[in-house]
């Protein structure tokens, strides 16, 4: 018990109100929510939650070194549209991936070497890939070659693929984040810029390769979208950007920098998941839905203490 | 680094290129547009094209006003595409339909300042970040009006409101006088006033501004406050100009990009820069000029968001290649 207490202050984020958020939730859904816990709704949830567990653990990745992507969203609007109407997969998703490459470095960049503000570069960025994207395919349609579905949304011995694909993700980031150099780095950064320098640590390049991933991140839960939907959305992404916000700030991921981690990330997706599927239950219409998100976010986010008033 | 002209007593090629570079991308990106019209598309530069562009430009510039006071100060206001849209709504909708049409406009200006404060409070007292507070206040208020919409659909826009977004005087739209009427007062504001030399110091340095002994939560408090006001006149403005109420989430929502964008061309930046109320507006009178510049080529919606994009990315570099 102590110990868990004595994670509040931790770099990991999480803490007892936090952890208690979703299980509380799973308390009052099963309930009060007819059909909550049922086998059907729990795989249906998963499916839904997957894209958003997985561009929130990139989210969280750049709130780590004090930055903030917008443009994840614009990414996976335009994997979307790219693999529903590109042609052979073979050639679509190496395409994509090179292209969330370029989206992260060019953010990136724009951040480290040019000193931009994080939300002025990702807004340009997103705002110009959701123009590129609506060029590419202005209305919804198209059609994702079958291999996507097999390999994104089927099931494996009753266990969903997404499920798979969110826990590989979240496996291979609590390694890369807790196991090697470029983890510690990461946390180092957030904590202390400037004494990270002067220890040695490449800061740029570091910034850099987070926001890499996180465009890499928002490239599979495209891919992984598109399987879903079978089809290409030009504005499908548009939530994105804001709801992993939402859920890493739920999950306790100060978005000053230097605490987070992906067990956190995980517990804000879920409670952000928990919430939407509770409110669809209860019969919310959808537009209090996102009203609703939104003041939740606003309470999740005064919740964080931090020092700086402003930005 | 104020280089000014003045500083260069001789003419020199120097002096200018030195001033020339020193000035915001707005001023330099709407002579370029000008001349750019002047060659190929004249006729948006015949008077009654001009009016028209100025009075589109009129929304825009009312949130630049706001938006710049409040980025001086190292915060940011995405609320504005709620408040446009709660606005227009209050302004259209059934429920205030038996009260005089200065009533209405109280209501709606009243609602901005409500919304300002909101996020003031939440930003300096519970230290919210900026970004997400306002950016959750817009979401907030834009599910709650397209709720109250599918029970009370809009009507049409109160003829006073209308009036001033869309009448004429002596053959001169209202909008632009609107606009520019708050514009100087404001502008003095900051340089004469107290409050916006305030503004500059807790821009320049907070942690140095509130140790000097200047009430900085209480400027920042006032910035989001001023910036609902404007957001609320702009709306108004916006909503007088299309005539209809509209629970198309659309409208005005880009506007808030927009708004950014023209505060960053005009030469200011978190915590400052080198303008402070003359350059954002020029940068609104700007890209409204070159969207309607851009259209007269053909250019569809998603020719504008790469532009829009890549204007704030370009304006945003220059800056920060000048800072380095």
């Amino acid at each position: 018990m102590r110990r868990l207490i004595r994670m509040s202050d931790s770099r990991s984020g999480l803490s007892i109100p936090i952890l208690a958020i979703p299980v509380a939730l799973i308390i009052i859904l099963t309930t009060m929510a007819h059909g909550f816990a049922s086998l059907e709704n729990l795989s249906n949830l998963i499916s839904q939650i997957a894209a958003l567990m997985i561009v929130a653990i990139g989210q969280m990745t750049v709130a780590l070194v004090m930055g903030l992507d917008l443009s994840v969203g614009s990414v996976i609007s335009l994997v979307t549209c790219m693999v529903a109407t590109g042609g052979s997969p073979a050639l679509t998703v190496p395409f994509c991936f090179a292209i969330g490459m370029m989206v992260g470095l060019l953010n990136g960049w724009g951040v480290t070497t040019l000193r931009i503000h994080p939300i002025i570069m990702t807004l340009s960025s997103m705002t110009f890939l959701q123009g590129v994207t609506l060029m590419w395919q202005p209305i919804p349609g198209g059609h994702v070659p079958d291999i996507f579905s097999v390999i994104g949304v089927g099931h494996t011995l009753g266990v969903p693929h997404s499920l798979i694909w969110s826990i590989l993700c979240a496996v291979a980031f609590s390694i890369l984040l807790n196991y090697s150099r470029f983890g510690l780095h990461l946390y180092a950064v957030g904590g202390n810029t400037v004494s990270a320098r002067l220890n040695g640590v490449a800061v740029n390049r570091v910034t850099v390769s987070a926001y890499v991933l996180c465009s890499l991140l928002a490239v599979i839960a495209g891919l992984y979208l598109a399987a879903r939907i079978a089809s290409g959305d030009p504005k499908i992404g548009a939530s994105f950007g804001l709801d992993s916000i939402t859920a890493i700030a739920l999950g306790g991921t100060q978005l000053s920098g230097g605490v987070g981690g992906v067990v956190s990330a995980i517990i804000g997706a879920l409670s952000l998941g928990l919430i939407s599927n509770g409110m669809n239950l209860l019969g919310v219409s959808p537009f209090l839905q996102s009203s609703a998100k939104g003041f939740i976010l606003i309470v999740a986010i005064c919740a964080q203490r931090r020092k700086t008033v402003g930005l | 680094m104020n280089t000014n002209i003045s500083q260069y007593p001789y003419f020199s090629l120097k002096g200018l290129l030195v001033a020339v570079s020193d000035l915001s991308p707005a001023y330099l990106g709407t002579a370029f547009l000008l001349i750019a019209a002047w060659i190929f598309r004249p006729i948006l530069l015949s008077e009654a094209f001009f009016l028209v562009i100025l009075r589109q430009a009129a929304p825009l510039g009312m949130l630049v006003l706001g938006q710049s006071i409040v980025i001086r100060c190292r915060s940011i206001d995405l609320s504005i595409g709620g408040i446009i849209l709660a606005a227009n709504y209050i302004a259209s909708s059934a429920y205030l339909n038996g009260y005089p049409d200065y009533v209405i406009i109280m209501a709606c200006i009243l609602f901005g300042l409500m919304v300002g404060a909101t996020n003031g409070i939440l930003i300096t007292q519970f230290r919210g970040s900026a970004v997400i507070i306002t950016l959750a206040m817009s979401i907030v208020f834009v599910g709650v009006v397209v709720a109250l919409a599918r029970y009370t659909p809009p009507g049409d826009v109160p003829p006073l409101i209308r009036y001033f977004g869309s009448g004429r005087m002596n053959n001169i739209p209202i909008a632009p006088m609107i606009w520019i009427a708050f514009v100087i007062p404001i502008a003095l504001a900051l340089r004469w006033t107290v409050f916006g030399r305030y503004v500059d110091a807790v821009g320049a340095n907070p942690h140095a501004a509130a140790i000097s002994g200047i009430p900085y939560l209480k400027i920042m408090f006032l910035t989001h406050v001023l910036s609902g006001f404007t957001a609320a006149v702009g709306g108004l403005l916006l909503a007088g100009f299309v005539g209809k109420g509209s629970t198309d989430t659309g409208i005005g929502q880009d506007l808030v990009l927009n708004s950014i964008a023209a505060v960053i061309l005009g030469g200011v930046n978190f915590g400052g820069g080198r303008s402070r109320i003359l350059g954002p507006t020029i940068g609104a009178f700007m890209l409204t000029f070159l969207f309607n510049f851009l259209t007269s080529f053909g250019f569809e919606e998603s020719g504008k968001l790469m532009m829009q994009g890549f204007i704030i990315a370009i304006a945003a570099m220059v800056e920060g290649m000048k800072r380095r």
